[in-house]
């Protein structure tokens, strides 16, 4: 009962974007793809939710997710986009109604409301999608995709939320609030991958965490263990200190030290 | 900002206006058909027949004629030309996420097009076997495959390993209708100028050749594509997501688009085929109902079919009054109506919309 | 609220507009058709056969027409039904004709079907673009409204005078003017008529040359065809309006600027009903034509 990927290759043309990189992440755990940018972090979780053709092998819960429909992918995981553009005025209520109609909550008309009251949108419901902000706009795309998969445990398999940059465009409130939702989901027992930029976030909130370089898997283990001095440094190729405040009179910000 | 004081305002239904809406059309429907069957240049009424029917008289020659040869058929196939027409502009709009998308766009115009063109022109040199077989019909049926072939050249030019790109499959089908234009314009110009006739009224669409053999040619076809295009409602919505989002909530997003792709070109060819050009309905339709109730196409698509088919028979009522005992081509009546709308819809959804 | 009121102002403009020119046009629809004489029962499609139910005296029969029925210019306040290629059969029907005397190619093929259903007689006349040809469609137009003698009167004049024509304009092969017809200047694009269209009949009647006879109909041909058709003169219809004008700018073409014809401006200008018709005048048209080829100018 967990997401496993063995030996992900995947080709851009000529470039090799993944060169045979592994990941298996647990329920109960919220798992974070960082690295650099080009590093192969969304290619692989594009392979993992099957959007983009590869090489290797993907299981869900157990299943190989090559022999399975997309309705049966789609009650099990639920995937959130770095970007949604979309295509017709629906209102925001709608949008978060097209998750529900996909999962196994279909019979359950007050998820929707409740999920946007997750994200903090549901004065938000009527609005046209089209009038959000780009921050609103990705809670929204947030609300659907819990939704979707509502129970993180159901007929006692774990579900699971992949998330692909999930904070890119909030400010620091709502990066808190986004991060608590996944890592309550996933302290419920479901199961998060998510594809971090914020080394800081990551650290404060990833139970495992795969570093990858250049189509590689650098190092995979819990924050502590991976964010290291050496292995940040050789990822993204500038001397990095972990845990070091700046010099002193500038002031640095950090979310640890945030309280709601 | 407390979850339970959020979740107190019920969020406005507009699925549940859009169903009501059903109901609306429908009714409209019904008057639009009984004013088509009241009123024409011959000043035969529908009410004058029932009444001489109620009082047991038998209807003249002229009255049968007028009701059941000219009018019910001509009825018939504006509901059927407009549901058609109406139904695969939504779903096209939807399949290519575009607002302004249209069959036209993808080529089962032109193809339809050139099918008529070719049968036109070339359709005294055809073997007498074909032409005996195809009779009357041999123009609709040409422009019927014209559609249907470039649908499927289209889908292959633009489908690879079981993906089909949106934006390659336009301008594939830009490629295709300028291939098709090309062809026309050698046709026509070897056409002579009877033909040549025949083609520009064919070009502006009319419904004055209805018949019940036209109808029942059609019928069948652009019944079973409405019905296709009536099944993809959730599918479509998902794909307003966007195509990775929409295989991500569960839709079989390759095998909708195989089956919109055949919908939208039955219903646009046989429509075609039977009408000629009829523009605006397939793209003022599905506008003026989402602004009405929403872009969900779980009730757009029946919604446009209905609205497609009102708005058909009220042009065609216009049509053949105006300059009666003569009549317009239905389609300058549905420019002349449909142009305004659609560019007051432009002007008011500039920005709101990526065109 | 917000999106009702932004909905309602398409939709009512585009109901009101439909609605509106229903109601408009259905009160108009039902007085247009009001033929001057109560018996008249004969429905005339074609300019030409209009022209020879005239000419048997039977125009007092006639209670509509079509679009190309424009001679004798009294026909034109009958009821109009239409271009003859697209006719409504309703519209066809609600003249109320007993019979329709047709050109040939009339359509849609549906529309005929329908109006020959409703017991309605309707004879066609075969195209004609000979002398033999125009005396066929006169017996036939004859025979349908009964009054054959008075058709046999006919040919017979319509006969000699179209030989008296025909022998008066006989040329001399060495002699013979070059007549290019351009149907339409389109777009600077020349459309003109190739051989066996009713314009090249009449050039040869008249005692020219049509000088393009590469293709049969009418054509848009290059402007290097035009010149090496070199023609003469140039035939057009008249459309009416301000003939000098006209003619300076079809001599400012660049593919008519080379040839004979624009040296010496020679341009006729015919009625397109009374050249292109073949019926009773036709040999008024020939004699027209050969008068303009040979009579003016040089």
């Amino acid at each position: 009962m967990s997401l496993i990927a063995k030996g992900i290759h995947v080709r851009y043309g000529t470039r090799e974007a993944l060169r045979g990189v592994g990941l298996t992440a647990l329920p109960g755990q919220m798992t974070a793809i960082v690295g650099p940018n080009g590093s192969g972090k969304s290619t692989l979780l594009g392979a993992i939710t099957a959007s983009l053709p590869f090489r290797g092998q993907v299981s869900l819960n157990g299943r190989d997710i090559g022999t399975m429909k997309p309705w049966e992918l789609a009650s099990q995981r639920a995937v959130l986009p770095q970007a949604s553009r979309l295509a017709f005025p629906f209102s925001v209520i709608e949008v978060v109604r097209l998750g529900l109609q996909s999962g196994t909550a279909g019979d359950r008309p007050e998820v929707p409301m409740q999920a946007l009251a997750r994200v903090g949108l549901a004065h938000y419901a009527d609005r046209s999608f089209h009038e959000l902000s780009g921050g609103e706009a990705q809670r929204v795309m947030l609300a659907r995709v819990l939704a979707q998969v509502w129970a993180p445990v159901e007929d006692g398999q774990p579900r699971w939320l992949l998330l692909d940059e999930p904070v890119s465009s909030l400010d620091i409130a709502h990066q808190l609030q986004v991060m608590e939702i996944a890592r309550a989901f996933a302290r419920a027992g479901g199961g998060v991958i998510a594809v971090m930029h914020d080394l800081n976030l990551t650290a404060l909130f990833a139970d495992r965490v795969a570093i990858l370089a250049e189509g590689r898997r650098l190092a995979f283990g819990t924050p502590g263990e991976v964010l290291t001095d050496d292995i940040l440094s050789r990822a993204y190729g500038c001397a990095l200190r972990v845990s070091a405040p700046p010099p002193a009179g500038i002031p640095y910000i950090l979310p640890h030290a945030a309280s709601a | 900002m407390t979850a339970v004081t959020e979740i107190e305002a019920a969020p406005r239904d507009r699925l549940s206006r859009a169903r009501s809406l059903h109901w609306v059309l429908a009714g409209a429907l019904g008057l639009a058909c009984i004013a088509s069957l009241q009123i024409g240049a011959t000043g035969v009424t529908l009410s004058a027949m029932l009444a001489k029917l109620g009082q047991g008289e038998a209807l003249s020659q002229m009255e049968r004629v007028v009701l059941l040869d000219i009018r019910l058929p001509r009825l018939a196939m504006c509901v059927l030309v407009g549901a058609a027409l109406a139904v695969s502009g939504a779903a096209m709009q939807g399949l290519f996420r575009n607002p302004l998308a249209d069959p036209g766009i993808v080529g089962v115009g032109a193809g339809a097009g050139l099918g008529a063109i070719l049968a036109i022109v070339l359709g005294a040199v055809l073997p007498a076997w074909i032409i005996d077989l195809t009779g009357n019909q041999m123009v609709p049926f040409a422009a019927f495959l014209g559609g249907w072939g470039s649908t499927i050249l289209l889908y292959r030019l633009s489908t690879r390993h079981g993906r089909t790109s949106v934006a390659t499959m336009l301008l594939a089908g830009i490629a295709i209708g300028a291939l098709a234009g090309a062809v026309s314009g050698i046709l026509v110009y070897i056409a002579d100028d009877r033909q040549l006739r025949d083609l520009t009224f064919w070009g502006l669409g009319s419904l004055a050749g209805a018949s019940w053999a036209k109808v029942l040619s059609a019928g069948p076809l652009i019944l079973l594509s409405v019905a296709a295009a009536l099944r993809l409602g959730r599918a479509l919505n998902g794909l307003a997501l966007g195509e990775a989002t929409a295989v991500h909530i569960g839709i079989d997003v390759q095998r909708m688009k195989s089956l919109a792709i055949l919908a939208v070109a039955g219903a646009t060819g046989a429509a075609v085929a039977v009408s000629g050009g009829i523009g605006f309905i397939g793209i003022v339709v599905p506008h003026l109902l989402r602004l009405a109730s929403g872009p969900d196409h779980r009730t757009l698509l029946f919604n446009s079919a209905l609205l497609g088919a009102v708005l058909l028979i009220l042009a065609d009522v216009i049509a053949r009054v105006v300059i009666a005992p003569a009549e317009l081509p239905i389609g300058i009546v549905t420019a002349v109506l449909g142009a305004p709308v659609f560019l007051w819809i432009l002007l008011r959804r500039r920005g709101l919309v990526e065109l | 609220m917000k999106s009702s009121s932004r909905m309602s102002a398409p939709w009512l403009a585009m109901m009101t507009a439909m609605f509106g020119a229903l109601f408009a046009l259905t009160a108009n629809a039902q007085q247009s058709a009001q033929p001057p004489n109560p018996n008249a029962d004969v429905l005339s499609i074609g300019g030409s056969v209009t022209e020879i139910v005239a000419a048997l005296g039977q125009q007092h029969r006639l209670m509509a027409r079509d679009t190309t029925s424009s001679y004798p210019p009294e026909v034109t306040s009958l009821p109009d039904v239409g271009y003859m290629r697209a006719l409504s059969p309703e519209g066809v029907l609600s003249v109320g004709p007993s019979l329709i005397l047709s050109e040939e190619g009339a359509g849609p093929p549906e529309a005929l079907d329908v109006i020959r259903a409703a017991d309605v007689d309707y004879v066609e006349v075969p195209d004609a673009l000979t002398p033999e040809g125009i005396l066929r469609k006169i017996a036939i137009i004859g025979d349908a409204l009964g009054v054959p003698d008075r058709a046999d009167r006919l040919a017979d004049e319509v006969r000699i005078a179209l030989s008296a024509a025909l022998t008066d304009a006989q040329r001399p092969e060495a002699e013979k003017k070059r007549v290019l017809f351009v149907l339409s200047t389109q777009g600077g694009k020349i459309n003109a008529s190739g051989a066996g269209t009713a314009a090249d009949a009449l050039i040869r009647m008249a005692g020219g040359v049509n000088a393009v006879t590469d293709y049969e109909g009418y054509r848009q041909i290059t402007d290097e065809a035009v010149g090496q058709a070199a023609p003469d003169v140039i035939l057009m219809m008249d459309r009416g309006g301000d003939h000098g004008a006209a003619d300076d700018e079809v001599f400012a073409m660049p593919a008519i600027k080379l040839t004979p014809a624009a040296r010496t401006r020679q341009v006729v200008r015919m009625d397109g009903l009374l050249m292109l018709g073949f019926g009773p005048r036709t040999a008024e048209a020939v004699r027209m034509l050969h008068d303009a080829l040979y009579t003016q100018g040089t």
